[in-house]
């Protein structure tokens, strides 16, 4: 059985920006990409760094410690020196709230 | 003594003249982030928010010009000139379980491990003690800024820290460490510090990777595997790579410990075998991620991985923990690059 987990409301997260959602023992970045919503770990798999603080690009946010990136949707690694995938969550929008089920 | 406020919260602590932000801050006990100590890393950058400071080391490799436009710095290196409100998250993976302090070490023994790798053997002027697996920083007379060295022994009391190391060529600290400095002669120590310890409560089997300089922190952890209660019946597995024959060591130093053979197997390698005298080296040749993966194939995600050595073989093991798909939080070294 997988659990819903509400993180925001779509309002709080601004086109092309990322916000920082901490629940539980989750620290996550949401991301919105064109209106579309996207969840993955927060803390960078490489060193210490907050992907919601970092620059986006596309489908891509760097990390702004150590200029490693990621693939928003995928959590495939862009950019060294990061080199383990960061984990994605399914990601659900209903009634104007981001919701991720783990 | 300065006063360093974090942004958000009434957390702070203080800081001695001498002494820079993220050490005063982990001798608080706080979890400020952290990897290598001396400015290569950039795993330590903070945003200054209120105050003054400069860095201890002018070249630090990790500080960028980007740093610079968001006042970022490296609290590795910064001294505090006035008291600082500075933005920092911490991060509990970073918590010191010993607080690291300064002391003295006087050196009382060296012993030659291979034709490039020593042992230097520090009394402490004040104990200080430290897990398996943990890195100090060394402050030698003649030689600007400290330098960060494993220890290879382990400790119930503090009153010793032993540290193998390998030569660098033309390398200022090796080189007054190897040449100039006398038994008898005291030095800077700092420490303990690094997050690559020895795990106790972790339930699987351990694999040591070990290449150069890399010795000294994963003979800490074997030893400490071997007097540990709670990892008994716990295999242990190090592998040890070098160029050639005469750069393989540390088998007399496992031979002492419990099981050696039975529970603790070594696995020394390696990588550039004389193509003249081909049957010289009668054990593995190869690099120690390759035997590794061959040896261990997927049971690598069983097992607790601890490495260390130069950068292109954490390079490489990086990649085979990727490529294996190891669990990262099972996976512990430095990142001293």
């Amino acid at each position: 059985m997988s659990e819903r987990i509400e993180l925001c409301k779509t309002s709080d997260v601004d086109e092309g920006t990322a916000i920082k959602v901490e629940t539980g023992d989750l620290a996550l970045a949401v991301f919105n990409l064109n209106g579309a919503f996207y969840v993955i770990d927060d803390l960078c798999t490489h060193g210490p760094g907050s992907l919601s603080e970092g620059p986006i690009c596309g489908d891509v946010v760097e990390c702004d410690f150590h200029n490693g990136s990621f693939n928003i949707k995928t959590g495939e690694v862009v950019d060294p020196p990061c080199m383990i995938p960061v984990k994605t969550y399914v990601t659900k929008v209903e009634n104007d709230s981001v919701f991720i089920e783990v | 003594m300065k006063q360093i406020t974090l942004t958000g919260g009434n957390t702070s602590f203080t800081c001695e003249d001498d002494d820079t932000i993220l050490r005063a801050a982990l001798r608080a006990g706080l979890a400020f982030p952290y990897e290598c100590n001396v400015g290569s890393c950039g795993n330590c950058r903070f945003e200054l928010v209120e105050g003054e400071v400069e860095h201890e080391r002018k070249d630090s490799p990790a500080y960028t010009e980007r740093d610079k436009q968001r006042k970022r710095w490296l609290g590795c290196q910064a001294n505090p000139h006035s008291d600082c409100t500075i933005k920092v998250t911490l991060r509990d993976h970073y918590k010191p379980l010993i607080l690291p302090k300064k002391t003295q070490g006087k050196l009382t023994e060296i012993l030659d491990h291979t034709h490039d790798i020593r042992e230097f053997r520090f009394t402490l002027s004040e104990p200080v003690k430290f897990i398996p697996g943990q890195y100090a920083l060394l402050s030698v007379p003649g030689v600007e800024g400290a330098r960060a060295y494993s220890m290879g022994n382990i400790t119930t009391d503090g009153k010793e820290w032993h540290f193998q190391i390998k030569k660098v060529p033309n390398g200022a600290a090796t080189g007054a460490l190897f040449d100039r400095i006398k038994v008898g002669e005291t030095i800077g120590l700092d420490g303990p510090y690094g997050m690559a310890y020895l795990r106790e409560d972790a339930p699987r089997d351990i694999l040591c990777l070990a290449g150069g300089s890399g010795l000294s922190p994963m003979v800490s952890i074997s030893r400490g595997w071997a007097a540990s209660k709670k990892l008994k019946g716990r295999h242990l597995h190090f592998i040890y790579g070098g160029r050639a024959a005469r750069d393989i060591c540390g088998e007399p130093m496992l031979r002492e410990l419990r099981g050696f053979g039975t529970e603790l197997h070594y696995h020394p390698a390696i990588s550039m075998p004389d193509p003249d005298a081909p049957d010289a080296w009668p054990g593995l040749t190869g690099f120690v991620h390759d035997i590794a993966g061959n040896m261990f194939g997927d049971k690598l995600r069983d097992m607790e991985i601890y490495f260390a050595g130069p950068p292109a073989m954490a390079e490489a093991v990086m990649r085979l923990v990727v490529e294996k798909k190891i669990p990262p939080s099972q996976v512990h070294y430095d990142q001293f690059y």
